[in-house]
């Protein structure tokens, strides 16, 4: 066999290669690196920096709300993002009143998250947060324009007639629960905290202007709301699962002095489990993504050696 | 469910004292002009229904235009009173919002009825006329009322004081309700909910194989953008990049090389080039928006220019 027909051969052979081998190893790629546990090198971009110090500046009996739109279509980023979340707001005793207006299933599913987390920080020395005395669920609104312009105006009457209940106790209104006790402005609230892969992030930074506004977005979303950070209209962005693993690194190790112009030395949990999904998923984002640059490489590799052949 | 209803305060024209005859009347004739609107509407010549649906769309919409572009009420306290027509108008249209958000929803509650409704009226028929695959309509509708039967007995136990101490993981006080909700929405939805996402990953690898290649410049600038962010995304090439540059670099903080750290590249990607183009799409989509807005409110979506 001549040297061209031997090139002509392996560059179309470069760029047909059969698609189930393709998704063979991706499947290993995804699966394999979730038995390891490896230590990964972490420098936490700027928009989580933010995020972490804004939440970390929240002291106990603050407020905060949170918007929660994922279901488990996006568990592995927006559930990491959910978890980690919990978990500083757990560990720092802040009171948080949850809202969906995304998707009907997000309530259900952010309650069986919520006790999930709220058991694993029982187990590692936290005070166990009570329902509706530290948060309460208020449940899902269908239409996301008129309920976020409404919570923005009026947040007491945006969540009226919503019902939740302590363990035990009968259904109550929710701004009877501790969460809502001297709220009157949605200023009272410290920051709004968005946990969302849909449009909802458009939504809500397009009409809530009272108090501060974080998000945790999916890895698709970064690049819109990214622009929003750099504006300065959002004060924290935490994106994907690069977003989560700098989240959970931060918890673990506190930003040191210098680490960010913006922000002195604050510490983390260094005496708490960290380590959440993006620690766990991140050595598979590894492999999946370097999958990606290979399979790209050799494709435009097989397309070189064909163009040869043919000039 | 009156007992839900009623505990909201303040009691206003849209709730009341708990099983109050006022409370029952308001529902019983919400519920009459709310059939008789509809069947109004459904009754009405079509050439009259048009005008109908587009006056409500422009009453609906004119009452946001109001709120967006007259003067909002500044740190207005409860006790406050409009000091004259202009105020109370501001006034007006700001404790109106709640209500009107209130009908929104409600509405977007009942397009979920419709839905199913419909859904039902197609597949029940398929079923009964046994037409071409009609296993996967009994399939779907056995699924809705299985998930309907279930979720509704759960969240009506939920609600009682006993029920409210009740775990959502498995333990000792679970019952059939339970057990069959957990099944249903946790163990097959949100996991097929899952699977399907994950498809993506297969789609995406698959389409950047086949079709990510450098056949033009422009082709060539996309894919070295796309690299460097990608790599910026592996913390561990990312970290030992830009350990070899500081390296190259020696202990120079201002030189050039510094530039190419990976990191730095990435940011100079998303700040200088994406942001910008991104806020250039953003503009454009805005105004397509703007200029759709206005078409569906004025209803000449429908009836073009000929209104």
């Amino acid at each position: 066999m001549s040297d061209t027909t031997r090139s002509q051969n392996l560059g179309s052979k470069l760029q047909s290669l059969p698609r189930q081998w393709l998704y063979l190893i991706l499947i290993i790629c995804a699966a394999v690196p979730l038995f390891f546990s490896v230590a990964i090198p972490d420098q936490p971009d700027a928009s989580s920096i933010d995020f972490f110090a804004n939440v970390m500046s929240l002291k106990p009996g603050d407020r905060v709300l949170v918007g929660t739109d994922w279901t488990n279509g996006t568990r592995a980023e927006s559930g990491g993002e959910m978890e980690a979340l919990l978990r500083i707001l757990i560990r720092k005793g802040v009171k948080f009143a949850v809202y969906s207006t995304g998707d009907p299933q997000a309530p259900q599913v952010f309650r069986d998250t919520m006790e999930r987390v709220n058991d694993e920080e029982a187990k590692a020395g936290s005070r166990k947060y009570e329902r509706f005395n530290d948060y309460v669920v208020c449940g899902y609104f269908p239409n996301s324009e008129g309920t976020n312009r409404n919570i923005n105006d009026n947040v007491l009457q945006a969540f009226a007639g919503r019902m939740d209940h302590t363990e035990g106790g009968p259904p109550t209104d929710v701004r009877q629960s501790p969460v809502f006790q001297g709220v009157s402005s949605l200023s009272d609230f410290k920051m709004l905290i968005l946990v969302t892969p849909s449009n909802t992030d458009t939504i809500t930074l397009e009409r809530v202007k009272k108090t501060k506004l974080l998000f945790m977005v999916t890895g698709v979303m970064v690049p819109t709301d990214q622009t929003y950070y750099a504006s300065g209209q959002l004060k924290g962005l935490c994106g994907g699962i690069k977003g989560v693993f700098d989240i959970e690194t931060l918890m673990r190790t506190g930003l040191a002095q210098g680490q960010s112009s913006k922000w002195g030395a604050i510490p983390g949990f260094p005496d708490k489990p960290n380590a959440g999904r993006a620690t766990k998923y991140y050595l598979a984002l590894h492999a999946c993504l370097t999958l990606l640059i290979v399979a790209v490489i050799v494709g435009n590799v097989g397309m070189v050696l064909s163009k040869k052949v043919a000039r | 469910m009156l007992d839900l209803i009623a505990q909201t305060d303040p009691k206003t024209l849209w709730n009341g004292p708990n099983n109050s005859a006022y409370l029952i009347t308001m529902i019983v004739i919400a519920l009459v002009v709310g059939f008789g609107a509809m069947f109004g509407l459904m009754a009405a010549p079509a050439r009259l229904r048009l005008p109908i649906v587009g006056v409500v769309t422009f009453i609906s919409g004119f009452y946001y235009v109001l709120l967006w572009l007259y003067p909002a009420p500044i740190d207005r306290s409860p006790a406050n009173a409009p000091r004259g027509p202009f105020e109370a108008a501001s006034f007006w249209l700001a404790d109106a919002q709640p209500i009107a958000t209130t009908l929104a929803n409600t509405i977007a509650g009942f397009l979920l009825g419709l839905g199913i409704y419909s859904l039902l009226r197609i597949h029940l028929r398929k079923i009964a006329k046994q037409q071409q695959d009609w296993g996967y309509s009994f399939v779907l509708v056995l699924s809705l009322i299985a998930m309907t039967l279930f979720g509704y007995w759960d969240w009506i136990i939920r609600q009682s004081p006993a029920g409210s101490s009740l775990t959502y993981a498995p333990g000792p006080d679970w019952r059939l309700p339970q057990f069959g909700r957990d099944l249903l929405f946790d163990g097959v939805l949100q996991q097929m909910d899952a699977a399907m996402f994950s498809l993506i990953a297969f789609f995406i690898l698959s389409a950047a194989y086949r079709a990510f290649r450098a056949r033009s410049v422009e082709a060539t600038v996309l894919l070295g953008a796309a690299l460097i962010m990608i790599l910026s995304l592996l913390t561990a090439v990312d970290y030992g990049w830009n350990m070899l540059v500081e390296r190259v670099a020696g202990d120079n903080p201002n030189s050039l090389i510094q530039n190419f750290q990976l990191t730095v590249m990435a940011n100079w990607v998303k700040e200088t080039l994406q942001n910008s183009s991104i806020r250039g799409l953003d503009f454009g989509v805005g105004i397509g928006l703007l200029a759709m807005g206005l078409r569906l409110w004025l209803s000449l979506e429908k009836i073009g220019g000929e209104a």
